[in-house]
């Protein structure tokens, strides 16, 4: 049973993560930008994230997309879009967007409004939050905000980085609300 | 460790079963739960449920509850919890439900210093959260008293009678200067 819908935009195409994604995904979780990547990203935890990909899927925790672009020719991964947390009875969740530097801000953007349509059309969820460090990559800033995500919140030493080290987190929310209905006159 | 604590004016402690018709008590009384917000309970069946709920919790090391009496007069005034443990970035967030004639200055400064001494030299949390609903404005007041920081806000946190409920995110880190000035002023700001 397929548990991970693929979602098309314009250049690319969100897919469930594959097999074949290991050395993308170790990639994608050396570059240090997001938290929980790390320089220590290994093959054994690549595999354990595509596993996982489908349990929280199948069990509607959460959701893991490979990012696939045409890129010279070819499509390959350059990015995951991640849902954590996922509520669905509060209509929320936590997104995460692991980016390389070959995947544009506008294919970053394209992806994330389309995974948010299609999140709303098929789950109803309606609040999209990402958490950034602000030591980070501030091209993500720039993505979010484009997208339509503005700062609610900077949790003070919200996530530990050390034993007596801590960082703080930029929460960025989008709230989707209904179109009024039309007058019809 | 001993999670039973104690002010000057009051026990803070684990409930014990005679505590249900407490816990009820204060429980139904909608001005009590209203900014939680939850709806004030209508049978002191919920309260036995709720009793549970707090000992597996506690068990489960998610939170704690304590009740807090009255030392005078032996009256359960409030309860105050710590909830979502998150020991791996060692934070909780902090839950008052107290009787309005209670919610003064001088009583949460003396009940949350104890609390709050507690969650940071022996928990050894880093971080307290207050999430605070907008028409809480007394608790929003005390919360600014006490040192405690804006954080921002959390949209449509969730849902309550139909309404989308946003929480103003309030915290108190053990490195913060109103913190250390608690510690080396033996309580928090009483006036």
């Amino acid at each position: 049973m397929k548990f991970v819908a693929n979602v098309d935009f314009s250049g690319g195409q969100l897919r469930p993560l594959a097999k074949s994604d290991v050395d993308s995904i170790i990639k994608l979780y050396q570059k240090q930008t997001l938290a929980g990547q790390s320089e220590a990203a290994s093959k054994e935890h690549a595999e354990r994230m595509i596993e996982l990909s489908v349990q929280m899927a199948a069990t509607q925790r959460g959701l893991m997309w490979a990012i696939e672009v045409e890129h010279g020719g070819e499509k390959i991964m350059l990015g995951m879009l991640s849902l954590y947390d996922w509520q669905p009875t509060s209509l929320k969740t936590l997104m995460r967007l692991d980016a390389l530097p070959e995947l544009t801000s506008e294919n970053q953007i394209g992806a994330l409004k389309s995974a948010i349509e299609f999140l709303a059309a098929k789950y109803h969820l309606r609040n999209f939050s990402f958490h950034c460090i602000p030591e980070g990559d501030e091209k993500i800033i720039s993505v979010l905000e484009q997208t339509g995500f503005k700062q609610q919140a900077r949790l003070r030493d919200f996530r530990r980085t050390s034993q007596t080290e801590f960082s703080d987190i930029l929460v960025y929310n989008q709230i989707l609300v209904p179109e009024p209905v039309g007058d019809a006159s | 460790m001993n999670w039973n604590l104690e002010t000057e004016h009051y026990y803070v402690r684990f409930a014990h079963e005679e505590d249900i018709p407490n816990i009820y008590g204060l429980l139904s009384t909608k001005g009590v739960v209203k900014h939680v917000p939850k709806n004030p309970m209508v049978v002191e069946a919920q309260a036995m449920d709720e009793a549970r709920r707090m000992v597996m919790q506690f068990e489960a090391k998610e939170a704690a509850f304590w009740l807090v009496e009255e030392k005078v007069s032996g009256k359960v005034i409030a309860r105050l919890s710590l909830q979502k443990f998150n020991w791996m970035n060692a934070s909780a967030q902090l839950q008052v439900e107290i009787f309005s004639e209670h919610n003064t200055q001088a009583i949460l400064a003396e009940l949350l210093y104890t609390v709050a001494t507690l969650a940071f030299e022996d928990l050894s949390l880093h971080r307290l959260e207050w999430f605070l609903i907008d028409s809480n404005k007394r608790s929003v007041e005390l919360a600014q008293a006490f040192g405690f920081n804006h954080d921002g806000q959390l949209m449509s946190y969730f849902e309550f009678e139909g309404e989308w409920i946003d929480y103003q995110v309030y915290s108190l880190l053990n490195t913060d200067e109103s913190w250390q000035n608690a510690i080396k002023n033996q309580g928090l700001p009483k006036t």
